[in-house]
């Protein structure tokens, strides 16, 4: 059974007092397997968000079906099994980190020991422990999606999505973020995620389809649709200069052409990460 | 940052347990308690303060009054900043819940979850109709100590001036100090200042489904009372029963029978002002006042059901 089935999905969203109409989605068509961590990517406005929300019950699709493990996504029994993570979420400022959660766990049917035990693990879980007693007024953008994260996990739902989960936020916490992500794809959490961040995308998901102006212009397994099939990478440690010299008078021999040949480089992020949080002696 | 603390899933694989309700009073319970405290830490209760100056303020006309005057001056004053007060809070704390929701896209995380839409809705009213609850609960508390202050100083003034009394004089007037104080006849007339406050929640909490903005709802909501409380004379006019009016022709009827349809008749809520001038009112026209408030509030709740549910979030 896929955790997500989508097909021949269309929204077209009329204006109102104009004859005119926009349409959002168009015959998308796409399957997200249990255990997935699957990235929808493309533009603003290419129809990421719409197709979310539909996914979720939030919107209604004009033509075609949606289904969350098996289960018609129109159907709010199919929420028992989704955790959703909106972009930018605010939610009630006036509760605790820890009242926060207990909202979202008793409108999903738990309570008591067993609705404290999930919340304590939750706050831990994304490190939020030390805040549960604050409120949310006071969150950092970083915390405010950590909570969001432990809000969508109350429930233990099978699937998670996410839209934006690291927007605005700093790189530190958007590691923290990614890690999670991660974490939960090793307890066989499926996951859609949606992100502009596209290094992330390529550091975490498994599978990807991008959409344009409503379409699904690409889709597949993330290391086959980046791979470039003609050429191959090779990157030697301690390597003499004679060394390198051999290597490219057998490469010059076998006609294999050399494209570029330079220093590796850490990414921007590592970087960062290690100027602001050097290691501790 | 975190430790493995959540368990795994142990069969991730396995089709979900069926574990939904079609109906959760516990869920909708969590909403109106969580509206309620929003409202709660959004200090809506400052207006109690308001309220308590404005009756202790009114103490200040009434130096020349007789007791019995003085008596019905804080019933008026107390009842009439009740009513408008109630039904301010109604409006005003109804009308920003939705549209708060959906801006911060709390509604989002909520919906996202398995609540169906009509227990949001029904949440979120009961949570105002509970804050409402205390809130006429505390003016009640408010106005009935005002109350019983004036009387001890009316009975403590009674009291000195009653060695120039004659004989039996002091007992007849301190009976009239007692019964022109606090009588179980203002009750009804306090629980339909809360059911047409009800009322009026249920109405705007309908208009914020398909409102653009709050202000909107606040304006389409004032109109609204104004419709209530006008509707009664308009009819009497249109169909000649007052003042010589002239008689209605059929575009007219309907349109006023429309409008009585859509709009309860906010005068029949005004039994409290019979009240407070003496007047006793039958418990049988009390009752159907109060059922026509319960009904229009349900109704409102049900229309706002309809346009919610089908609404693109």
């Amino acid at each position: 059974m896929t955790a997500i089935s989508i097909k021949n999905l269309s929204k077209v969203f009329p204006i109102p007092f104009r004859r005119e109409r926009i349409t959002a989605v168009r015959h998308l068509s796409l399957d997200v397997e249990p255990g997935q961590v699957y990235g929808l990517l493309g533009p603003n406005g290419s129809g990421k968000s719409t197709t979310m929300k539909i996914v979720l019950g939030l919107v209604s699709p004009s033509a075609g079906q949606t289904e969350i493990f098996g289960r018609d996504s129109r159907e709010v029994e199919s929420r028992e099994e989704v955790g959703f993570l909106p972009e930018n979420p605010y939610f009630y400022k006036f509760l605790t980190g820890e009242e926060t959660l207990h909202f979202y766990g008793k409108i999903c049917g738990l309570k008591g020991a067993k609705l404290k035990e999930r919340t304590s693990e939750l706050l831990n879980l994304v490190g939020l422990e030390h805040a549960r007693d604050r409120r949310l007024g006071g969150y950092s953008k970083g915390m405010l999606q950590r909570v969001g994260l432990a809000q969508a996990l109350i429930q233990q739902p099978r699937l998670l999505v996410l839209d934006e989960p690291t927007a605005g936020v700093d790189p530190a916490g958007s590691r923290e973020i990614r890690d999670l992500i991660l974490d939960f794809k090793k307890r066989g959490i499926t996951v859609l995620l949606c992100s502009h961040l596209l290094s992330q995308v390529q550091e975490i998901c498994d599978r990807i389809g991008i959409l344009h102006q409503g379409k699904l212009v690409r889709e597949g397994r993330l290391d086959e649709l980046i791979s470039i099939e003609s050429q191959t990478e090779i990157i030697l440690e301690n390597a003499t200069p004679d060394v390198l010299a051999q290597v490219h008078a057998l490469l010059s021999k076998s006609g294999a052409r050399v494209i570029s040949e330079r220093k590796p480089q850490t990414t921007l992020e590592n970087f960062f990460l290690e100027v602001t949080n050097p290691p501790k002696n | 940052m975190h430790e493995s603390t959540l368990p795994a899933r142990e069969t991730p694989s396995l089709p979900p347990t069926p574990r939904h309700v079609f109906f959760s009073p516990s869920r909708i319970w969590a909403i109106a308690t969580n509206t309620q405290l929003e409202l709660y830490r959004l200090k809506v209760f400052y207006f109690l303060l308001i309220f308590a100056l404005l009756i202790i303020g009114s103490s200040a006309f009434m130096i020349d009054f007789t007791f019995q005057e003085q008596f019905q001056l804080i019933k008026d004053v107390s009842l009439g900043a009740m009513s408008i007060f109630t039904w301010l809070l109604a409006v005003l704390a109804t009308a920003m819940l939705l549209p708060k929701d959906i801006e911060d896209r709390t509604l989002y995380t909520i919906l996202a979850k398995p609540v169906p839409r009509f227990e949001y809705l029904i949440g979120k009213l009961l949570g105002v109709l509970l804050m409402l609850l205390v809130s006429t609960l505390l003016m009640s508390v408010i106005f009935v100590i005002a109350l019983y202050g004036r009387e001890q100083m009316a009975i403590g003034d009674t009291m000195r001036a009653a060695s120039a009394m004659m004989p039996g004089q002091l007992q007849s007037q301190l009976n009239d100090i007692k019964e022109s104080t606090f009588t179980w006849s203002l009750i009804p007339g306090i629980i339909l200042i809360y059911i047409k406050a009800a009322l009026f929640a249920s109405l705007t909490l309908f208009i914020s489904t398909f409102a653009s903005s709050w202000i909107f709802t606040i304006m389409v909501s004032v109109a609204c009372y104004f419709i209530g409380h006008l509707q009664g004379v308009a009819r009497d006019y249109w169909l000649g029963n007052g003042f010589g009016s002239p008689a209605a022709s059929p575009l007219a009827r309907i349109f006023l029978a429309l409008v009585a349809l859509i709009f309860p008749d906010l005068q029949l809520f005004n039994l409290v002002d019979d009240i407070v001038a003496g007047n006793s009112i039958k418990m049988e026209l009390f009752a159907k006042t109060a059922a026509l408030g319960g009904l229009y509030t349900c109704i409102y709740l049900l229309v706002a059901y309809f346009v919610f549910a089908s609404k693109e979030l």
